[in-house]
């Protein structure tokens, strides 16, 4: 039996040394630049970095998925055409690719270079997957965080690419590549520039005994004196609908599968994918750590797996909120 | 430049969809009118069979009509939902507008036009769309001017430009109901509550902003975009038409104000204090348009001063 794979994220070459180290199978990196979506400042690849790890990683028999998940800009589209080229040339094993005319340019110019449908370009359907794989011979799709465990499993006998599914981390609840909600409150868009919600745009505020968050002076949410705020993303914000105070898209937290990873690993996906690419070197490697334990477990006795507490005891320290949400895959979160 | 009314973002009804456009066909001077269920598929009052009933019947208006499909599509029910629309929109002639990859591969080979939910955001991605049977683009919502005008310097398949002049701006897709959640229900079980807003309900901050609309599994923006003060940089950019999104009140009036304003006989000032009026003089905000946060306003210079729109939350 062909096991799931186990991928990490990789923010710098110290965290994907970290992932290698602790049992992925694959990681994942984009370069410092707007090319990718978490064009953070101190975080990504240069092209020597980006050697050096996919040598080290493929030393020990891990993969390495190169991210350009963005949009081309009409201003400066080179960028992106150029940072194909380098992740071809440096010996990715594969390309996350979320826009058309990279889907385009990179199948025609390295046929050989697997290319993965990126989260971003929000492929939810056969239809829309059989396309990308008709046009672009796509490899793998990574699946919007907006299907049940049951779609997932249905749509795996409809599609003949691999399913790449988020299993742990930071819990996009929009569907990627077409979510705006950044960029109408700050101007800065995740598509554009790579970023969500950013770090310039954020202030924590105390007032009357309450944390405010503010995103470009947006009220995100306040917090009692005893609550743990949260990074103001819009999504996770605490505002008044319907004549209520909640968090009225999605409570901060992180999405965590391994209560349901028996169903997850049964519906036949290829991948289990870990978000996180912002984080330290020591989330990566913790992980990372459980999640290769919770697999190899799994797949030693998959009728007996059980999660165990001291897993995610550890994987909740290292959550937002340390706390964890099942998401989408459970029945009833819609 | 054409005007199109864009598709009903709303829980109307069948009977309250079928008037608004029978109304926008009767009343207003729109050349373009574009019918079908964008949000939710549980919404779908009108069946394919129907959608084509009333195009035929609005047929006499003159007006093009344009088949719009889901934003966010899951399920096989929906696949099939929406490849019936694309034979209907096929046999009568007309164009269908994806709003999701699957509608674009659906259609392929059919003309069809690439919804403001299909990531078009350069020119070759304008080129591959081109090739697959697209004739028209509504540009993403959050371009801004100098994007849309590179766009069309390089629209080398000479693809018709929609840009989206009017309405809450569609700002994000989620697979989970809003609106079912506010009333603590299962999507599976949401009693169709988003009937009960016809303009999306309105979500505000814990210090009472205004902010963003629940619309079902979509959000939007609580304050109307508005180019109106725009209309001669879209005409010089090249822009083919603009979209205005339906409002449950005074649609025929707002498009009346544009229609004016682009035939030349209403200035910038009066169509925006028009507007204003109608919109109960609340902020307008048209800030992607100009590169900056989509929820500001950028006031047109020289500014009257009883025209200031100023967004109280801009950043900058």
């Amino acid at each position: 039996m062909k096991k799931v794979e186990i991928l990490a994220p990789a923010g710098n070459l110290p965290s994907l040394k970290a992932a290698v180290d602790n049992g992925a199978d694959a990681v994942y990196f984009g370069f410092g630049n707007a090319t990718n979506a978490r064009n953070f400042e101190g975080l990504n690849f240069t092209e020597k970095e980006a050697a050096s790890g996919i040598a080290y990683a493929h030393a020990r028999g891990v993969k390495v998925n190169v991210v350009l998940n963005t949009f081309p800009q009409i201003n400066d589209p080179d960028i992106w055409y150029r940072t194909v080229d380098l992740a071809a040339r440096i010996g990715a094993d594969a390309i996350i690719l979320a826009n058309l005319a990279l889907l385009k340019y990179c199948r025609d110019k390295y046929p050989d270079l697997p290319i993965h449908l990126s989260v971003q370009a929000s492929a939810s359907n056969q239809a829309a997957i059989n396309f990308y794989q008709r046009h672009f011979a796509i490899q793998r799709v990574i699946l919007p965080r907006v299907l049940t465990v049951a779609e997932i499993r249905d749509l795996r006998q409809q599609v003949q690419v691999e399913l790449e599914v988020f299993a742990f981390g930071g819990l996009c609840v929009m569907a990627e590549g077409r979510c705006y909600l950044s960029s109408y409150v700050t101007g800065v868009s995740p598509n554009i520039e790579g970023v969500c919600s950013p770090a310039r745009a954020v202030r924590f505020d105390n007032s009357q005994d309450k944390l405010q968050t503010r995103l470009n002076g947006i009220l995100i949410a306040q917090y009692a004196p005893d609550e743990e705020a949260a990074y103001p993303t819009v999504c996770k914000g605490r505002f008044a609908a319907n004549d209520q105070i909640y968090h009225v898209m999605e409570e901060p937290g992180s999405l965590n599968i391994l209560a349901m990873l028996p169903e997850v690993i049964a519906s036949g996906v290829a991948s289990l994918k870990i978000e996180g690419r912002q984080r330290t070197k020591s989330y990566v490697a913790t992980v990372t750590r459980i999640m290769r334990q919770a697999v190899d477990a799994y797949y030693a006795d998959p009728d007996r797996f059980q999660a165990k507490g001291s897993w995610l005891k550890t994987l909740n320290a290292t959550s937002e909120g340390t706390t964890y949400t099942l998401g989408t895959y459970q029945e009833n979160w819609q | 430049m054409k005007i199109a009314i864009g598709p009903v973002l709303y829980e109307w009804g069948k009977k309250g969809i079928r008037d608004f456009y029978r109304r926008m066909a009767d009343e207003t001077a729109a050349d373009v009118l574009y019918i079908g269920e964008v949000i939710c598929s549980k919404r779908n009052h009108l069946t394919p069979d129907e959608m084509a009933l009333l195009a035929e019947e609005l047929r006499p208006s003159g007006k093009e009509i344009v088949f719009s499909t889901l934003g966010l599509v899951m399920s096989g029910e929906e696949q099939e939902y929406i490849q019936q629309v694309v034979q209907q929109a096929t046999r009568l002639g007309i164009l269908f507008e994806a709003n999701d990859m699957a509608g674009i591969a659906m259609g392929e080979g059919h003309p069809m036009v690439a919804g403001p939910h299909i990531t078009t955001y350069n020119p070759e991605t304008l080129d591959f769309l081109a090739e697959v049977g697209v004739r028209r683009v509504v540009i993403p919502v959050e371009l801004s001017q100098a994007m849309i005008a590179g766009l069309i310097r390089q629209n080398r398949a000479r693809v018709q430009v929609e840009v989206f002049a009017y309405g809450r701006l569609p700002l994000t897709f989620s697979a989970r109901c809003y609106t079912a959640r506010a009333f603590h229900l299962p999507k599976t079980n949401c009693q169709y509550k988003c009937g009960d807003f016809p303009d999306g309900m309105v979500m505000k901050t814990q210090d009472g902003v205004p902010f963003l609309n629940i619309n079902g599994i979509q959000t939007l923006s609580e304050r109307l975009c508005n180019l109106v003060t725009e209309v001669e940089q879209l005409a010089t950019m090249g822009v083919d038409m603009i979209r205005l999104s339906p409002q449950s009140r005074d649609m025929t009036a707002i498009v009346q104000v544009w229609q004016e304003r682009l035939a030349g006989r209403m200035d910038a000032a009066e169509a925006l204090a028009r507007l204003n009026e109608i919109n109960h003089q609340e902020p307008f905000c048209n800030g992607y348009f100009h590169g900056r946060a989509g929820l500001e306003f950028v006031a047109p210079r020289p500014v009257k001063p009883h025209l200031t729109n100023e967004a109280p939350t801009s950043g900058e």
